[in-house]
């Protein structure tokens, strides 16, 4: 599948070979690899990609907004495929913990920031969602 | 200590460029389509050693949609490389010409209507080789009769670095403790995410626009003209986002010439975009070694002369080899007082991928031979490793002989942090089967001196443009490769005319629109260097603005004029101020219209010859050994630096907590593995980079001086947090098992074999 | 080498999809997860004319458990879905371990068990664990569905005696005996991602007498295919557990290993590691075994 076919140029292809998670999207809510799946198979399933997280242009999805805030972005080349991977996390369990952090975050490679702001942000992202579920609820 | 600094200094801004990255809308080179673009594909050369007998690509040029087809042949045929100070180590061509020299030398490249063409016509070009004798060692390279790399360069050694003083044998025999020994390192690579891209647009007059991933745009500008045969202002170098580069991407490399010169001959725009297979299996790396190091010390811990021979992998090109051989001798006498010592450095040729700059530049390894040894020592002699780098620590004030001056120096406090923090007394004292606590130090420099691009232009330059809505337009060839200098730069521009950052629009790295030059992001330069050519560039702006303050006022002469909060104010009398905008407006009246702008420059002068100024740092790591299988837990690393005033402090635990990722998988997990000159490991599942659930916790302690050669006080933060981690873990790993690794990375297999539990 | 071309089919039942796998099998693949067969597709590693995906036939993407036939994977069951199912932690925690940590978070979003067999790999992961539970594949063709014990399943590396026109429609476990205890370890460099190094599965139950009474030992990665350790699994059974015996057994798996030295690992350290990790393995077992022999005996 290439979402640069469809001029959506946010997805990232760091290894085309399902090793890096750069290029990680949500097919029917679930984190997959997108250089694994080939564009056929995935026609009328909804997917999600980086640009379709954000609620508008000047808004950010509370995950995405941790990032910046904690500094979880470097180079940015691997922030999509974490950002989405972090989705997925969150959208399956609400509360993770550290360690769940870490291991929901193993299939995405980052060669700047050695993770440590990325769980950061993941978990304050948590933080914010859950508070906002609570109060919803 | 200076400490009247500006609010904004220290603060963990958020990274300007952020919000774009977090959702997708940051554009890399690879996203940039132009209309009528072609794909461009390198055919690589599948021996390590060979002559090109013959090449026919008849074939290729004949298949539907190949638009171009190039070979050495069809080139200018024109060396580059980035010693232009030493010309004739300028030793590569975009296209191998007579012979290639490892597997993946580019041999051909296509232009075509899409990627798939490309790679087809690539194909189907027919080249005749005929194999060579190939060296893959630095022992085979350096062997007698063993066949020349490069006829030039006799018995494989393109490049000697001597380095001498003290009267080393008479401190050899005053010593009441010598020892030798040999270590040996290996490759590693930078591994950025983003793949090497580059694209090039064919401009009136036969110029070029190449955007591309790089860390030196200024270097590819200049050796793309080069190699090219054109003048340097033909060449407009531009950069999007990059993801990464760890010095890996700061040479002018084949598909940028072939983006360029395949533009230049279809009038079409061609671009070029690396897998991850060529990254990993041809492309760059870190420095594989053999170092030879003999310590001589007083029994009381004095280090009294160091002797250190070093042989460097260079692979099949200098690439940025003759920095890495120069800087390993540096790096061997830098954190400590020596008084004799004599290094020896020669880089060697062999038919592998090249190696380069990659992070930490030859510190990396002459550390872990220095701290390695060190350990050993401080075992030996029955001193504390702790108190062994105090007795020799160097301290502010100290001079590196022919090499500079330490004009601030936290050194011995970050010791003292990391063996409080890491509870290195106790934990000691009640050692724990299987569990080690392991130390190491180093020194980093801020920036090179030693100009080997031979540069004309200033290190770093940059403009900086004032106006009377109150903004700033701040341009700068600085490049930010995503260690965030854009922010950082914008920071101090931002706290030095006292105007919010939000106020600071920046444009950066494009050679044709930013000032000439800036060396690049490499060696942590850019805060240091680009940050005083802005504190330059400011003063004149500051000259244009505070008249205005002293007619508007009526200032006597003794007054001094405060830029804080968007306003200029005077000092004794903050009552009497001006909006920044409005003076800016009252300035370009008096002006009669001419735009408030300045340029301002770095260059270290009268800073010795290596760099202007040296951080410093220590690093305790805490591992558990499975004694069975051999597998190293890293339960915590402890890790306190010294990296000046810290401008953005969010910016400099990342860069901490990445190079420790960088440093963990040196120490442990990273190779390659090789067979002859091939590359087996060409995926991310086996090059082994460490995942978020291999890193362990980690404790940063920062100790703040003052530099005052730095922006603000500030000094290098990147690189030399890179250097400590294979050493204190290969110490720690000793303490735990008695394996003491001499020879990295530290497997499991390597452990139990040591211990004698591998049958 | 340049990415293949080929013809996608996406039947949207069963029957179809044998037909078509009938009508192209002169080059065609099956497509499940596609996690192994894209990537080599993409470079040019696999040429295939054709492909048959399984992703829209009905049925087959379910994970079930009843006491009476035990835990049933479906041929297009995901290896997150076995991992999340509770009684696959419960009841095989070797299996929900091994489709936990292997690969990635978005590997196992995609990829099936049954495409991690029928792949054939000598270091599959779920294999070594479901030899040791002595799961059954079911395999289908126009004809009809065989039974197949995942024992006799592996004929090489990358083979399996599969017939062309057969699809894996459903794997089967059989409930585990009471008072029983089961585990999977795998080594590798880094925590995950890797690719297992050695892999090590064995289940076991106590008998009244607290003796061995029933055994299995399989490892991944050090032979040409998945293998039982039968050899040990026989020196075990019947016995009362002990240090001593357990050394033996693990020792025994050891010299079962045909390990090769590859960039993983070397020969020598797969071996070895059989050992240390089959002493572990069974260790963990009877530990469990002994904890559930306790409950269930205080409950009598």
């Amino acid at each position: 599948m290439a979402p640069a076919e469809l001029n959506l140029t946010g997805t990232k292809v760091g290894c085309n070979q399902g090793d890096c998670g750069a290029c990680t999207v949500l097919l029917e809510g679930r984190s997959v690899s997108s250089c694994l799946t080939l564009a056929m198979e995935a026609q009328g399933r909804p997917i999600t990609t980086i640009e379709g997280l954000a609620p508008s242009l000047s808004e950010l999805h509370p995950i995405q907004e941790a990032f910046v805030q904690t500094q979880a972005v470097q180079c940015g080349f691997c922030s999509a495929g974490m950002i989405m991977s972090a989705k997925h996390l969150l959208d399956h369990n609400p509360h993770p913990s550290e360690a769940e952090i870490r291991q929901g975050l193993s299939g995405n490679l980052c060669r700047c920031t050695g993770y440590t702001k990325v769980v950061e942000a993941i978990g304050v992202a948590a933080d914010k969602l859950g508070g906002a579920s609570a109060k919803e609820a | 200590m200076k400490t009247n600094n500006p609010q904004l200094i220290g603060q963990s801004i958020p990274r300007i460029d952020g919000p774009h990255k977090v959702t997708g809308r940051a554009i890399y080179t690879d996203d940039l389509k132009l209309p009528g673009m072609l794909y461009g594909k390198l055919l690589r050369s599948p021996y390590a050693h060979a002559r090109i007998k013959r090449i026919d690509v008849s074939k290729a040029r004949a298949l539907p949609g190949v638009k171009d087809v190039i070979i050495g042949a069809d080139t200018p045929q024109i060396k580059y490389g980035n010693w232009r100070l030493v010309p004739e180590s300028q030793d590569e061509l975009p296209l191998a010409v007579d012979k290639v020299r490892f597997i993946g030398d580019e041999v051909a490249a296509v232009a075509a209507i899409d990627p798939e063409t490309a790679e087809r016509a690539c194909e189907l070009i027919e080249v005749e080789y005929e194999e060579l004798p190939a060296v893959f060692s630095v022992e085979d390279a350096c062997a007698e009769g063993a066949p020349l790399v490069h006829d030039i360069s006799k018995g494989n050694v393109s490049l000697v670095r001597k380095i001498s003083y003290g009267d080393l044998e008479g401190m050899f025999q005053k010593a009441d403790y010598v020892r030798e020994d040999t270590f040996r390192v290996h490759a590693v690579q930078h591994a950025y995410l983003e793949p090497c891209a580059s694209l090039a647009e064919p401009d009136e007059g036969g110029r070029i626009t190449l955007w591309t991933s790089t860390q030196t745009p200024y270097l590819v500008q200049c050796l793309l003209a080069s190699t090219l045969g054109i003048p340097e202002n033909h060449v407009r170098v531009m950069k999007v986002m990059v993801g990464g580069g760890f010095g890996g991407k700061m040479e002018l490399r084949p598909w940028e010439f072939c983006a360029a010169f395949m533009a230049r001959r279809t009038g079409k725009p061609v671009k070029f975009t690396l897998t991850r297979v060529d990254e990993l299996a041809f492309g760059r790396r870190r420095h594989g070694m053999t170092l030879y190091s003999k310590v001589g010390l007083s029994k009381d811990g004095k280090l009294l002369a160091k002797d250190f021979q070093v042989m460097l992998d260079g692979g099949a090109y200098n690439a940025m080899g003759p920095t890495a051989t120069f800087l390993c001798g540096t790096f061997g006498n830098m954190a400590y007082r020596l008084p004799a010592y004599r290094y020896f450095g020669r880089h060697v040729y062999t038919n592998k991928p090249p190696a380069s700059a990659m992070r930490g530049f030859g510190a990396p390894q002459a550390y872990f031979a220095m701290e390695s040894q060190l350990n050993q020592a401080a075992l030996d002699l029955g001193i504390d490793p702790i108190d062994l780098r105090i007795i020799n620590a160097m301290e502010e004030g100290d001079v590196i002989p022919e090499v500079a001056t330490v004009s601030s120096c936290g050194f011995k406090q970050c010791l003292e942090k990391v063996r409080a923090a890491s509870g290195w007394d106790e934990k000691r004292k009640n050692k724990k089967p299987g569990h080690g606590l392991g130390i190491s130090a180093f020194s980093f420099i801020s920036g090179g001196v030693f100009n080997w691009f031979n540069t004309k232009y200033n290190f770093s330059s940059v403009e900086v443009r004032v106006y009377d809505d109150g903004t700033a337009h701040l341009f700068s060839m600085a490049c930010d490769i995503g260690q965030g200098t854009d922010t950082v730069l914008r920071q101090i521009l931002a706290a030095d005319l006292g105007i919010g950052i939000d106020k600071v629009r920046l444009t950066s790295m494009d050679t044709s629109n930013t000032p000439k030059a800036d060396l690049g992001s490499w060696g942590s330069r850019v805060t240091l260097m680009n940050g005083n050519a802005i504190l330059d560039a400011c003063r004149k702006i500051k000259d244009m603005l505070i008249p205005v303050m002293f007619t508007q006022f009526d200032l006597n002469q003794i007054q001094d004029i405060a830029f804080e909060d968007d306003h200029l104010f005077v000092r004794s009398n903050p009552k009497k101020r001006l909006s920044f905008a409005e003076c800016v407006y009252k300035a370009l009246r008096g002006r009669r219209g001419e735009p408030l702008s300045a340029h301002g420059f770095y260059t270290p002068r009268n800073r010795g010859l290596v760099s202007p100024a040296f951080s410093f740092g220590a690093q305790v790591a805490e591992v558990s050994v499975d004694e069975q299988t051999g597998l190293v837990k890293v339960d915590n690393i402890y890790t306190a630096h010294d990296c000046g005033v810290t401008i953005n402090k969010r910016a400099v635990e990342g860069q901490l907590e990445g190079a420790i990722q960088m440093g963990l998988g040196y120490a442990l997990h990273e190779q390659f593995a090789m067979q002859g000159g091939r590359t087996l490991n060409t995926s991310f599942l086996d090059y082994k980079m460490p995942t978020a659930q291999d890193m362990p916790p980690s404790v940063s302690l920062e100790v703040e001086t003052y530099e005052p050669e730095g922006p603000f006080g500030a000094k290098e933060a990147g690189e030399g947090l890179a250097i400590p981690t294979a050493a204190s873990v290969g110490h720690a790993v000793y303490e735990a098992t008695g394996y003491r690794c001499q020879d990295l990375p530290i497997t499991p297999e390597k452990i139990l074999r040591a211990l004698g539990k591998l049958k | 080498m340049a990415t293949s071309h080929f013809a996608l089919h996406q039947p949207q039942s069963l029957s179809q999809a044998l037909d078509l796998l009938e009508m192209h099998r002169a080059s065609v693949r099956l497509l499940a997860g596609g996690t192994d067969l894209v990537p080599k597709l993409k470079v040019g590693a696999l040429k295939v004319a054709n492909l048959v995906s399984l992703q829209g036939v009905p049925g087959l993407g379910a994970v079930a458990f009843d006491e009476g036939q035990g835990l049933v994977i479906g041929g297009t069951a995901r290896l997150a879905q076995v991992a999340a199912l509770p009684e696959v932690k419960r009841l095989y925690p070797g299996l929900a371990h091994a489709c936990s940590v292997m690969a990635t978070t978005q590997i196992r979003n995609m990829g099936t068990v049954a495409g991690n067999l029928a792949n054939a790999a000598p270091s599959a992961d779920t294999a070594a664990p479901l030899l040791a539970y002595d799961a059954r594949v079911t395999a289908t063709n126009k004809k009809g569905s065989r039974d197949i014990p995942l024992a006799q399943f592996f004929a090489g590396p990358g083979l399996s005696v599969l017939e062309p026109g057969e699809i894996i429609t459903a794997i089967t476990v059989p409930p585990p005996p009471p008072k029983s205890g089961s585990a999977y370890q795998r080594l590798s460099a880094r925590s995950q991602v890797d690719i297992c190094a050695v892999g090590v599965a064995a289940s076991l139950s106590l008998d009244g007498q607290g003796r061995l009474a029933h055994c299995r030992l399989a490892c991944a990665s050090v032979a040409p295919t998945p293998l039982r350790c039968l050899e040990a699994e026989e020196m075990l059974s019947g016995q009362a557990p002990g240090d001593d015996l357990l050394d033996r057994a693990a020792q025994a798996a050891a010299a079962a290993a045909k390990p090769i030295d590859d960039m993983r690992a070397s020969a020598a350290y797969r071996r070895q590691m059989v050992e240390v990790l089959s002493r572990r393995v069974l260790a963990t077992c009877l530990a469990q075994a002994a904890s559930l022999a306790q409950a269930q005996g205080g409950a009598a």
